[in-house]
């Protein structure tokens, strides 16, 4: 049920859930500045629409790996903060890890022989 | 991780409790990030207006990212679902002309398939009433040369089975099933009997609910011990518990009950064309394989049940069982040459031909809900293409291709919601018709709707709201936004999704054409059955039966150490008062007398023809035989073709006499007259010749004698002229009489009063001595084809409800033909064109899909030809019968004019004007 259709696919999806689990491996955030946080660290490359980091936001809420709860912004706002859970540490070590071991394996055989 | 789940379902539960909280939230969120994101726009100099509609660019589809968080919440499923289904209900209020033709044509549909369903639940699925059912099986003799065949072997036969085979566990004997008469228990009268041997009840796994079964050797000449059906217990002894040790005569027997059987156990319920009509067993009586009767190998009777070892197939079983042929073949070449033994799982031999009636149902319902669906189809795909705005609007405002499908399938799973519990309650009325046409078939009565019916009949409807939901949801999903909002435009552009429904139309009409020539040839070979005359005038004429019992040594007399009856001179005299006193009943023109009554059988001869080459053994000249009294053909008025009638000259002491039907003259008399010939009869299976040839005096008419569905040859013996001695068992007929009984006017007038007289009469001469099948010899007729006529009542019925769909398909794509074209006839009128034309237009698109269709289903139907000949029961007539089909062709013409001809009128009455102002 959770399930959207693939328009994005499940690699696209999986990135982005692991690149929120980095950037808020930094501490509390809320969305807008987690957005902004991706945004200027992948030099823009990933141009995604800003809408699509909420339901990936929600669905790892969901799934226990991020905790919300919410706050008072810089400008006097209600604002919703998102924070690691255990298991979102967790999971982020995992696929850093996964991660880490595909990327080199794809570089060595890129390499020029 | 289980806790991870754990977690998940929490949050949701939580999420489902504090609905609107969540929205509430998800609002507050996704606004504040706008808000940021247009402060900072604003940070860079940009207006407030240009600032916030920036960043509504930048986040993308607002509501379609708060639906996909509130579905990572919630069972959105379930919500949207109730959302969409209560819209559906709203939008089928709007149009309820739409939906009760919808609703009707799914619960027909749904109903007509539950109730044949439930149909063969009973006969075929529904595990049978005995212990592991599935390794029991029948064994029947075989005629090598005629490898359909399947005979009853003999009670001596099926020892030497059961001594010489490794593949059963044991070998039971029963009998079909039929009626006994029952006396010295209150009113005699019939009662249905089965023979069993004593290890029959032990095979099949049944114990008794009271008592014990019956014993061999507790058989004897006079004396039997009998055990009887729970229902006859309660019916005949108020469900005495002290019945056993109970004692009456069963065809003259003493019998002892011992046994009472557990409620539910009928026995090998019977499926032959005997006289007990489909009625439970309610006697069982032992067979004793030790008697003289049961030693012959000519007697062919009993019924093999067999139990097969653990492991062993039918096909395991049949080998060896070939090989014990081969082994009788020698051992007993008299009886046994050139026959076989053949296996047959017991499922098949009791339901096979019941299977072969419900198959042709089974697939006419399915027809029906075919049809029935692909019309609905077709009316959803209309209210799509008139929906197309709304659709529209609803997607560019965001809402998802799946979402729009799914409110579509929504629409039509209310429908067959609806439609499938109204079909649910039609089945109960069909079931009832079912039983009716059932009689005759074993366990009627089990037809009804259970669990299994009930899964069946959701199944389907899921899948009917599937089948005709989702062409029109995946057109609806395809819609092209630019096309559909742009309106005026769209009404030209519909030339694919015509074509869809011209195919849904035109394989409606070819559905409903198979269907039709199915009924049609049901039908034509009905009166083919009806209208030929049976060979006799039925009107006014009463029957009924007075049939000595052979057990009784008045009438019958065992000679000792041979296999021989003498029957006794009483039975001749008792029949001669009978028909003295009965013609002196007032109102009672003439009386006649025969051992079975057309069309309810005869008996089988052989004979050789005096002066003629001798026949070859397997080629013997063959005629069915019955006793008659001489006034019997001028009672049925039987019209006589040549020579004479039976007379006073045929007395015992003269030259034996046959009267000879114009089948059997014409078969082997082809190109002599038949007119005095001696013909010497032969006693089949005993091989035994008459004492005395016997002279033909006369031929007369055609009778259907055995049947209604063919000629066979007949010859008639007259009740004075038989021997003294018969082999055993073979006396029957001479005891066997059935008086025909012609009043002098309506025969319901006088009906009672002559019945009871005979009763009296009989009763003065043997008070033992029942009086049965009393019924008017039109309603003997009309009995014997009730059940056809039932079968090809609901066959035609479910053919006319698949014309009446087509036809309501035909005339729906054409309304829609001329709704889309309104413009274009409206220039065309304008333009000067007639009416004419116009009428011309319509009506050949309709007839060009109605002939399409017609030539797809002739050809289904060519297809199908085998499938009709194996299952449906035609007399005279060939599946590929031109003439049905040209005729069903016809009447589908007809019907389809009669649909195109409103929307074709309403063309011609496009008002030009109206039309081009048109949207």
């Amino acid at each position: 049920m959770t399930q959207k259709k693939s328009e994005a696919g499940d690699l696209l999806r999986d990135t982005l859930d692991m690149l929120i689990l980095k950037t808020l491996s930094q501490g509390e955030m809320h969305g807008y500045d987690i957005a902004e946080y991706i945004h200027d660290r992948s030099d823009q490359v990933l141009g995604v629409e800003e809408g699509a980091l909420y339901p990936a936001l929600h669905r790892l809420e969901v799934r226990g790996l991020l905790a919300a709860e919410w706050g008072v912004s810089d400008n006097n706002r209600r604002a919703k903060y998102y924070k690691l859970t255990a298991a979102g540490r967790k999971q982020l070590a995992e696929e850093t890890a996964h991660w880490n071991r595909m990327s080199s394996a794809i570089a060595r055989i890129l390499e020029p022989a | 991780m289980p806790h991870e789940w754990l977690t998940e379902a929490w949050l949701r539960a939580m999420a489902l409790v504090k609905r609107k909280r969540l929205d509430r939230d998800l609002e507050e969120e996704l606004q504040f990030h706008l808000a940021k994101r247009a402060e900072k726009n604003c940070a860079l100099g940009i207006t407030a207006n240009d600032a916030q509609a920036a960043a509504r660019r930048r986040f993308g589809n607002v509501t379609l990212v708060k639906e996909d968080c509130r579905e990572t919440w919630i069972f959105t499923s379930i919500e949207t679902l109730w959302q969409d289904l209560r819209y559906a209900a709203r939008i089928l209020a709007k149009s309820p002309g739409f939906a009760a033709v919808v609703i009707f044509s799914l619960a027909l549909g749904i109903g007509a398939n539950t109730a044949v369903f439930s149909a063969m639940n009973a006969v075929l699925l529904r595990a049978l009433p005995y212990e592991h059912p599935d390794t029991l099986a029948t064994v029947w003799t075989t005629q090598k040369t005629d490898p359909g065949s399947e005979d009853l072997p003999p009670v001596a036969e099926v020892t030497d089975w059961k001594e010489q085979n490794h593949v059963f566990a044991d070998i039971a004997g029963t009998s079909i099933s039929g009626k006994a008469m029952l006396t010295g228990f209150g009113e005699p009268g019939p009662v249905i009997a089965q023979w069993a041997t004593q290890n029959f009840f032990d095979l099949v796994g049944v114990q008794p609910a009271l008592g014990r079964v019956l014993r061999t050797e507790e058989s004897q000449e006079e004396f039997q011990t009998v055990v009887i059906s729970n229902v006859f217990w309660k019916r005949r002894f108020n469900s005495d518990p002290h019945v056993l040790g109970t004692t009456f005569r069963i065809d003259g027997v003493v019998s002892n009950v011992v046994g009472v059987m557990p409620e539910g156990f009928t026995g090998f319920a019977p499926w032959y064309g005997s006289d007990t009509e489909g009625k439970p067993t309610e006697v069982w009586l032992p067979i004793d394989p030790r008697s003289a009767r049961n030693a012959k190998r000519s007697d062919h009777w009993i019924m093999p049940v067999a139990r097969l070892k653990p492991g062993v197939t039918v096909a395991q079983a049949q080998v060896e069982m070939d090989v014990i042929a081969l082994g009788m073949e020698r051992a007993y070449p008299d009886s046994n040459k050139g026959v076989g033994e053949k296996v047959i799982p017991l499922r098949d031999t009791l339901y096979k031909s019941t299977r072969d009636k419900l198959y042709p149902l089974m697939g006419a319902v399915g027809f029906v809900l075919l049809i029935g669906c692909v019309n609905v189809a077709n009316l959803m795909l209309s209210r799509t293409e008139g929906r197309r705005k709304e659709y529209s609007v609803r997607a560019s405002l965001g809402a998802s291709r799946r979402r729009l499908m799914q409110q579509l399938l929504a629409e039509s799973g209310l429908l067959t919601l609806i439609g499938g519990s109204l079909g649910i309650l039609l089945s109960f009325w069909g079931i009832r018709l079912l039983r009716a046409i059932a009689e005759g078939v074993p366990d009627a009565e089990s037809i009804r709707i259970d669990g299994r019916v009930l899964l069946f009949a959701a199944g389907l409807s899921v899948l009917t709201a599937f089948l005709f939901g989702l062409a029109p949801a995946i057109c609806a999903a395809r819609l092209d936004l630019n096309d559909a909002l742009r309106a005026g435009e769209s009404r030209t552009s519909s030339g694919k999704r015509g074509r869809t429904r011209y195919l849904l139309v035109i394989s409606e009409v070819a559905l409903a054409m198979v269907l039709l020539v199915g009924a049609g040839l049901m039908i034509n070979s009905l009166l083919r059955l009806l209208l030929p005359s049976p060979g006799f005038d039925a009107a006014n004429v009463l029957t009924m039966a007075v049939n000595l019992p052979a057990t009784d040594v008045k009438y019958v007399e065992k000679i000792p150490g041979k296999d021989m009856d003498r029957v006794s001179p009483k039975v001749t005299a008792f029949h001669q008062q009978l028909l003295g006193r009965a013609s002196a009943i007032p109102g009672v023109e003439s009386v006649g007398m025969i051992s079975i009554i057309p069309p309810l059988g005869a008996g089988m001869r052989t004979f050789s023809i005096l002066g003629h080459p001798a026949p070859l053994p397997g080629s013997r000249p063959q005629g069915f035989f019955n006793e008659v009294s001489p006034s019997y053909f001028s009672t049925m008025k039987i019209p006589l073709r040549k020579g004479r009638y039976f007379d006073e000259r045929d007395k015992e002491s003269a030259p034996w006499a046959v009267i000879i039907s114009e089948t059997l003259a014409s078969r082997y008399f082809p190109n002599e007259d038949p007119i005095e010939q001696q013909i010497l009869l032969r006693y089949e299976p005993q091989r035994v010749d008459e004492e005395r040839p016997r002279q033909i005096v006369g031929v007369v008419g055609e009778v259907k004698q055995i049947g209604m569905g063919g000629l066979h040859p007949l010859l008639y013996e007259s009740f004075l002229q038989q021997p003294e001695v018969f082999q055993g068992g073979s006396e029957f007929f001479q005891l066997m009489g059935s008086l025909v009984i012609r009043t002098t006017s309506d025969v319901r007038v006088h009906e009672a009063y002559i019945a009871t007289s005979v009763k009296q009469f009989v009763k003065e001469m043997d008070p033992d001595q029942p009086v049965t099948d009393i019924s008017t010899m039109e309603d003997v007729l009309g009995k014997s084809l009730k059940d056809y006529k039932n079968y090809v009542v609901v066959l035609g019925f479910l053919a006319g409800i698949a014309v009446v769909l087509a036809a309501i398909g035909v005339y729906g794509v054409l309304s829609y033909f001329v709704n889309q074209r309104t413009r274009e006839l409206g220039i065309r009128f304008a333009l000067g064109a007639q009416r004419g034309d116009v009428l011309l237009l319509v009506t050949k698109l309709g007839l060009a899909l109605t002939g399409t269709g017609l030539a797809i289903g002739v050809a289904l139907t060519l297809g199908l030809n085998r499938f009709m000949a194996q299952h449906l029961q035609l007399f005279h007539v060939k599946p590929t019968d031109p003439a049905t089909s040209g005729a069903v062709g016809i009447l589908l013409v007809c019907i389809a004019l009669l649909a195109c001809y409103i929307p074709a009128r309403r063309a011609t009455h496009v008002d030009p004007l109206t039309a081009l102002r048109h949207e």
